[in-house]
């Protein structure tokens, strides 16, 4: 019993980390969007880093799956608000159908691009953004590049009150169980076949697929599962939250590369590492954006590039080199 | 009317040629996909146009200042940067190409501030009736496009330096064994990728002397992995040609979706440009003009 | 269910702790997030500066808001949201909760304005748009939210007016608009209006953000021998449709684009290519709008032209005020208008008495409808470029210059 347990451990610093978050964002007047906005970096990094971290290959299209679970929830929403009986269960519908549809891009990138590896996967996966996003605009999907606005639709399901309330506080706290999951998920992969295999696929596929590792099995239930958490990501923290999907908003790039530096800076395929490197960048750059409005980029850029070259493992890469041995160790992953 | 988008892609095409090489000579030596391409485009645009503004200056004599100014650029960030990256898994080398892209924007933003400016430099126009009517200015484009892209290959043939980045970027392994500095052609290839990367902006201009700001260039960068891989990724000609190849595709699928109801065809042109880039990706990785 | 409970309950609370400073403070706060890095860069800082002249006009000639027999002056405070919406939203409730300001100024863009609109109804703080054009905002009930920049759908429909009136045989019309939220929302309002006027509409097509190439288009849009056009998107693609119509030496009467041909750079970009392009403005350099124009039965406030264009360039260093600047500060008139005619400072007080608020200022007369909060009396101009400058051409009471009808 104890031994099944160990393998938890770790997740104690993670969930008190998390935990503390919420509480403060609760308690601490005016912080709670704040809180909401560390929670989003952290549960972005924790979602990507299950594929990115765990087979190091960089999905460079990541922002894809967010966004279809952004249109997941907004088409629940604005086709279902008139049902009264359903209550809270749009929400739910919400979410699963958001997890469906990025399930689904997945299966589908999954399966077609996951054949190739390194630089042609990243470029192939921003093909699948971009192309994606070109489509919805036009074919005219979905309200084509208008998007869909839920505002209204949320208010006459839910009153003014109950709306407002589920846009800036479950949305919020649906980004912290999202996280919370992830990393529970994390932990689970880590020490099973799947975290095995991919470590060693991470550190020579050719060799892990002669050792006879079904490799692209693996693979593909890394990216499945990452997507799938993004999709609830995006259906929470953008259609909910901001009641409004806009596919140039939705499908923008920046959000991979901001995903990608929240892992790298708390370390890849570590399961503490992207939430701190969330809080961090998240806190990082709400601090400049307040103390220096309009130069925040400028300052954030070389800090990225300084830590990239000076610290490619990650805050939680060095610190677990540094606990190697010592009683941290099973708590730091 | 088909012809006329023909013609004009065409013209089109050739910049986007040019505004390739550099993306592809780069991945094919060091094996590094410089994601913050397009900030570099916009300092070349930026270039033509304070050299314009301030000195009168045609977008055509500006190019040798702009190449020079891209390979300065190129060593900059190469010793900075990049020197460090040479085999790094794709994860740092693709966020560090983004952050300094982000920084040349800023820097840009910061210098000049966010305005969106051009310039027009009215050197005539050529009738083609019934076809189209072309800006002198874009045939300018075509021809230093191909004058350039012509010097270049002669110099990777004939010059010592271009035969030792063609070696590296067959076989760096081997290259090093026979006495090739690969550390310095590492160095050379990168600031002359930019270098041309920084040129293609400045030729830009010819074709689109408008719009000008330090956030033009996202936009490039996206396309410009599309031609690099139709050319095969790896290979400075091949993205050159397919350059070409990308400009027909683009204006002359416009009249073709423009047939179908409903749908909007510039829209409708850039997904497929997508749709292509995985197609060939998955089956045809060494692109679609064959080896490399 | 159970959550609602809470929801009301919790939500109560903070209204009720919101609402109970009665004491007048010693000063008035207005802020909000505004975009200094992104997309939206450039119309973030012409907003800014209009804050700031606004707030230095009110502040320094003004007096200060009058409530309750004395003078408060406004403290300005904003934070740069990098065009992004999840920094909108933080940056928001920080302004409400943590600055205590009670009279937001909404980010710039529709998006932009529509994700912090929750937070705003939340906190029941009032919510002033000035870059967010969009209709649909309006369609969505929220109680707080006003808007001072015209809307989206009324952008494009005085060229239509202008050209039935110089001339009535000119019936085929060509939309070219840019593809997104804001384009399309303006095309549907000329849309509508062209069909009401009886235009025959001959060509509509869209083109994606950050085309490089019109002629496609333009190629297409010529085949169908248009009288004039009507489209545009921001800024580049704006110059670049401009341009390209020049190169391939499509005849058009008239050629009206949003956005980009109310910038100086526009002229400075295109130089001889730029004559005879027209754009709508909400506000422009020279408009004629002044205590002595304004009617009897209406009231001016704010600075005059001069001086508020004087100002701005001293903030700006010496760059032009444009309409994002000049609605940015209407915006900041409108409140302080707002909370004098209310005696309260209380938001909801405050939404009332804007309701029933009409004045004219240097930027044009400002009033919403009660219902919605939507703008309907602010009139846009259209200008057009004449000589190497902006001349107002439509409408006739407005003018600095006649038409240059067809264009050049």
């Amino acid at each position: 019993m104890r031994r099944r347990l160990a393998k938890y451990y770790p997740l104690v610093p993670v969930y008190a980390l998390y935990l503390t978050l919420f509480l403060i964002g609760l308690h601490v007047r005016g912080m709670w969007q704040s809180m909401a906005l560390l929670a989003f970096y952290a549960a972005l990094g924790q979602a990507f880093n299950i594929f990115l971290g765990m087979t190091g290959y960089v999905d460079f299209g990541y922002v894809a799956f967010l966004a279809l679970g952004s249109y997941g929830m907004a088409l629940a929403v604005s086709g279902l608000y008139k049902f009264d009986w359903l209550g809270g269960g749009i929400v739910v519908i919400g979410l699963l159908l958001a997890l469906v549809m990025a399930g689904l891009l997945s299966i589908a990138v999954g399966g077609i691009a996951l054949r190739l590896r390194g630089a042609y996967f990243a470029i192939a996966t921003i093909g699948v953004n971009e192309g994606f996003r070109y489509l919805i605009e036009g074919a005219r999907l979905w309200g084509g590049s208008e998007g869909i606005i839920i505002s209204r639709n949320l208010r006459e399901a839910f009153g003014t009150a109950g709306a407002n309330y589920l846009s800036t506080f479950w949305a919020d706290t649906l980004i912290f169980i999202i996280a919370a999951l992830a990393a529970l998920i994390t932990v689970r992969y880590m020490h099973s076949k799947i975290g095995y295999a991919l470590t060693a696929l991470r550190e020579d596929e050719d060799a892990a697929k002669v050792m006879g590792i079904n490799t692209t099995k693996y693979k593909i239930i890394a990216f499945i599962t990452s997507a799938s958490l993004g999709g609830l990501i995006g259906a929470s923290a953008w259609a909910l939250k901001l009641t409004y999907v806009f596919p140039a908003d939705v499908f923008a790039i920046i959000y991979t590369v901001e995903a990608i530096v929240i892992v790298l800076l708390g370390g890849a395929g570590t399961l503490l590492g992207p939430l701190v490197g969330g809080v961090i960048y998240a806190a990082l750059k709400y601090w400049l954006s307040v103390t220096f409005p309009g130069l925040q980029l400028l300052i954030l850029a070389p800090i990225i590039i300084i830590i990239i070259v000076a610290f490619p493992q990650g805050l939680i890469g060095v610190l677990k080199a540094k606990v190697k041995g010592t009683a941290l160790e099973k708590v730091i992953v | 009317m088909l012809a006329g988008n023909l013609v004009n892609g065409l013209l089109l095409g050739s910049v986007y040629g040019m505004m390739t090489m550099g993306l592809s000579l780069i991945f094919g030596v060091l094996r590094i996909v410089n994601v913050g391409h397009g900030p570099f485009l916009m300092v070349g645009a930026f270039i033509a146009f304070w050299m314009f503004h301030l000195f009168g200056l045609p977008p055509v004599v500006s190019i040798p200042l702009a190449i020079a100014a891209g390979i300065v650029l190129g060593f900059i960030f190469f010793y900075l940067v990049i020197r460090r990256l040479v085999g790094a898994p794709e994860l740092t080398t693709l966020l560090a190409t983004f952050a300094i892209g982000i920084l040349l924007e800023e820097i840009a933003k910061f210098l000049w501030g966010p305005d969106f400016r051009g310039f027009s430099w009215n050197v005539g126009k050529l009738a083609l009736p019934p076809i189209t009517t072309i800006p002198m200015s874009k045939i300018y484009a075509l021809i230093s496009s191909v004058v350039i892209a012509l010097i270049l290959y002669l110099w990777f043939r004939k010059a010592r330096s271009g035969t030792a980045i063609r070696a590296v970027m067959e076989d760096s392994e081997g290259a090093r064994v026979c006495g090739v500095n690969v550390e310095g052609i590492y160095a050379l290839s990168f600031a002359l990728g930019i270098g041309l990367t920084v040129l293609g902006g400045t030729l830009l201009t010819l074709f689109i002397p408008v719009g000008i700001n330090p956030y033009m260039g996202g936009i490039y960068t996206l396309k410009a992995f599309v031609i690099a891989v139709l050319g095969g990724l790896v290979s400075p000609w091949g993205a050159f040609y397919a350059g070409f190849v990308f400009g027909l595709i683009e204006n002359g699928s416009y009249t073709l979706f423009g047939l179908i109801p409903s749908i909007e065809p510039f829209s409708m042109t850039r997904f497929l440009a997508f749709l292509l880039l995985l197609v060939i990706l998955l089956f045809k990785p060494t692109g679609i003009l064959g080896g490399r | 269910m159970v959550g609602l409970i809470i929801v009301v309950a919790f939500s109560g609370d903070l209204a009720s702790s919101l609402s109970q400073q009665a004491q007048l403070p010693s000063e008035i706060l207005i802020g909000g997030p505004i975009s200094l890095s992104g997309t939206y860069a450039k119309e973030g800082s012409q907003g800014l500066w209009g804050f700031q002249v606004a707030v230095k006009w009110v502040n320094e000639v003004y007096g200060g808001v009058a409530i309750g027999g004395q003078k408060i002056p406004i403290k300005y405070i904003y934070y740069d949201d990098e065009s992004k919406k999840e920094t909108v939203t933080s940056l928001l409730e920080r302004l409400i909760t943590v600055d205590g300001v009670k009279f937001i100024l909404a980010p710039y863009s529709s998006g932009l304005t529509i994700a912090g609109a929750p937070i705003a109804e939340k906190y029941g703080v009032l919510y002033n748009s000035h870059g967010g054009a969009s209709d649909r905002i309006f369609e969505q009930g929220y109680k707080y939210v006003v808007q001072t920049i015209v809307p989206a759908s009324r952008y494009q429909v005085d060229i239509l007016d202008m050209v039935k009136a110089l001339d009535p045989e000119a019936k085929k019309v060509a939309f070219l608009f840019e593809d997104d939220e804001f384009a399309r929302a303006v095309r549907k309002g000329a849309l509508d209006y062209a069909t009401k006027l009886g235009f025959e509409i001959v060509f509509d097509r869209t083109y994606p953000s950050g085309v490089a190439d019109l002629t496609p288009a333009l190629t297409e849009m010529a085949a169908t021998k248009p009288d004039f056009l009507v489209g545009g998107g921001h800024f580049a693609d704006g110059q670049l449709l401009a341009k390209q119509i020049r190169d391939l030496e499509i005849k058009l009467k008239a050629a009206c684009i949003m956005v980009a041909p109310t910038l100086p750079a526009f002229g400075e970009a295109l130089g001889a290519a730029a004559e005879g392009f027209t754009g709508p403005a909400h506000w422009e350099i020279g408009v004629r709008f002044s205590p002595e124009t304004t009617p009897w039965w209406e009231e001016y406030f704010g600075p005059t032209q001069e001086w508020f264009i004087d100002t701005f360039r001293e903030i700006s260093k010496g760059v032009d005020p444009d309409y994002h600047g000049a609605e940015a500060a209407a915006a900041i008139l409108a409140y302080v208008r707002g909370i004098e005619n209310a005696k309260s400072l209380d938001p909801l007080a405050v939404r009332k008495a804007m309701s029933f608020l009409r004045f004219m200022s240097f930027y044009g007369d400002w009033g919403i409808d009660p219902e919605t909060g939507k703008q309907i009396a602010h009139k846009s101009v259209l200008i057009q470029w004449q000589h190497g400058k902006k001349e107002i051409v439509w409408p006739p009471e407005a003018q600095t210059a006649a038409p240059w009808y067809p264009m050049p």
